[in-house]
């Protein structure tokens, strides 16, 4: 293992982060920069600490998580970040796909599974239950009209679906991070999204099923 | 009857409905992780005792911890749906596909059940008490569906036709024998209370609400009601 995973941790329940922050010391590979207390700590805690992956939990005081999480991807922070809800409802699960979660873990699972799904978000997988994988892949036959990407969009989008950072991805194409961004903007743009998530979904929608 | 009495009436019996899916949960939880937990804490208790008479404890411990960490563990399992059911997606700000793709994500999400959603053309933009009823309805077929036919596939199509829209619900469980739903032979039983409900709710917003079923002929709910009802 390389460098360790950084993680910073915002819940309103101090119980909660006690207790992940005492299960993830004991994770060599994994190590704690930040914690906060509500959404706007969080904000700057990230800002401060530039940790890997933020885990967010959605209700929170001042700033709830779906909000910080698109304050998140409004500001283009570099981090990914992971939901970490006791509601496994079909309005949390959908904020967070929404909002461009890199991941959604439960605290009505296992905490054992929720350090397995920051390690998996910080090396930069994608982690939603069965029935949320679904939404990403789509289910709405029919609706999609095919997009304008040049091929090389077509390969950059590829590449940031299967979880590559801007800056591995830029080494796999041999260029330079910012053509990365400017080739992500773009497809973005074309493909009517905000985000690195959705624009993941829409590449398995309409890749072939087969394939997976 | 006036249709003053009537929609009173029907109001009456949707309360009921949620009334009693609210006594579900609380026996839910009340048989499940209440005692579950309590299990858990009187393991607890007696390590703590054994610990305060200085007793060694190496292969009791590794075995009681094992037992206090399921007890939790399915604990908190069995609270996800229990506090799951009750949240109600954010009705005005989603658009009826989104509302009845969260709802979808949800039971699939709780049950490990299977739904194949197939909306049909674009879908209007419907009033909000019409929302409301549509994924009300859909929870208490998809429940039912999980419940009685237990089945892995449940089918849900969704289209829109000249200012209405209409969802059907369709399983190939055992099927059941439809009891009357509306007029003097209406059925009174708390196992039809439920589909009662349903037709009641579509009524309340101007539509049409039938079930198609026989035993060993699966079962298919159709709901048709204005857009703007």
């Amino acid at each position: 293992m390389a460098d360790r995973i950084r993680v910073a941790l915002a819940d309103d329940h101090q119980l909660v982060i006690e207790g992940l922050r005492g299960l993830l010391s004991s994770e060599p590979d994994i190590e704690v920069v930040a914690v906060a207390a509500d959404g706007d700590a969080m904000l700057i805690a990230i800002e401060q600490y530039r940790p890997d992956v933020a885990v967010l939990d959605l209700q929170m005081p001042v700033r709830d998580g779906a909000s910080c999480l698109r304050e998140i991807r409004r500001r283009a922070l570099p981090v990914r970040v992971l939901v970490l809800t006791a509601f496994s409802d079909g309005e949390s699960i959908q904020s967070a796909l929404e909002g461009g979660a890199d991941g959604f873990a439960l605290k009505t699972a296992p905490p054992r599974q929720t350090v397995d799904a920051i390690r998996q978000v910080g090396q930069g997988n994608l982690v939603f239950p069965p029935a949320a994988r679904k939404w990403l892949q789509g289910h709405r036959p029919g609706q999609e009209s095919p997009p304008d990407l040049s091929s090389r969009e077509w390969e950059v989008l590829e590449l940031a679906a299967k979880g590559l950072s801007n800056q591995q991805i830029a080494e796999a194409l041999t260029v330079s991070e910012n053509t990365i961004k400017f080739h992500l903007q773009n497809i973005f743009q074309k493909l009517g999204v905000s985000n690195r998530t959705e624009a993941a979904g829409y590449y398995f929608r309409v890749r072939k099923p087969s394939t997976q | 009857m006036t249709n003053l009495d009537e929609e009173h009436l029907a109001a009456r019996r949707i309360l009921a409905v949620t009334e009693q899916e609210l006594q579900r949960i609380i026996l839910d939880i009340h048989d499940g992780p209440v005692q579950k937990l309590f299990a858990a804490l009187s393991q607890v208790s007696l390590l703590q005792t054994h610990l305060a008479h200085g007793e060694s404890l190496d292969r009791e411990w590794v075995v009681a911890l094992n037992r206090v960490s399921d007890l939790l563990e399915s604990s908190l399992a069995e609270i996800k749906t229990s506090i799951g059911t009750f949240r109600p997606p954010e009705f005005a700000r989603r658009h009826l596909l989104s509302v009845i793709e969260g709802l979808i994500i949800q039971h699939e999400e709780f049950t490990g059940c299977r739904v194949d959603f197939e909306p049909r053309g674009p879908i209007p933009e419907v009033s909000l008490p019409v929302k409301i009823a549509l994924y009300r309805i859909l929870q208490e077929a998809l429940s039912n569906v999980y419940r009685h036919a237990k089945v892995q596939t449940v089918i849900v199509r969704l289209a829109a036709r000249e200012g209405k829209v209409r969802m059907d619900v369709i399983d190939d469980g055992p099927g059941f024998t439809p009891p009357p739903l509306v007029g003097p032979e209406a059925t009174e039983r708390a196992e039809h209370i439920g589909l009662r409900g349903m037709r009641e709710r579509v009524a309340l917003v101007g539509g049409e609400f039938c079930i198609d079923s026989s035993p060993g002929a699966g079962a298919h709910i159709v709901v048709e009601v204005p857009a703007h009802g």
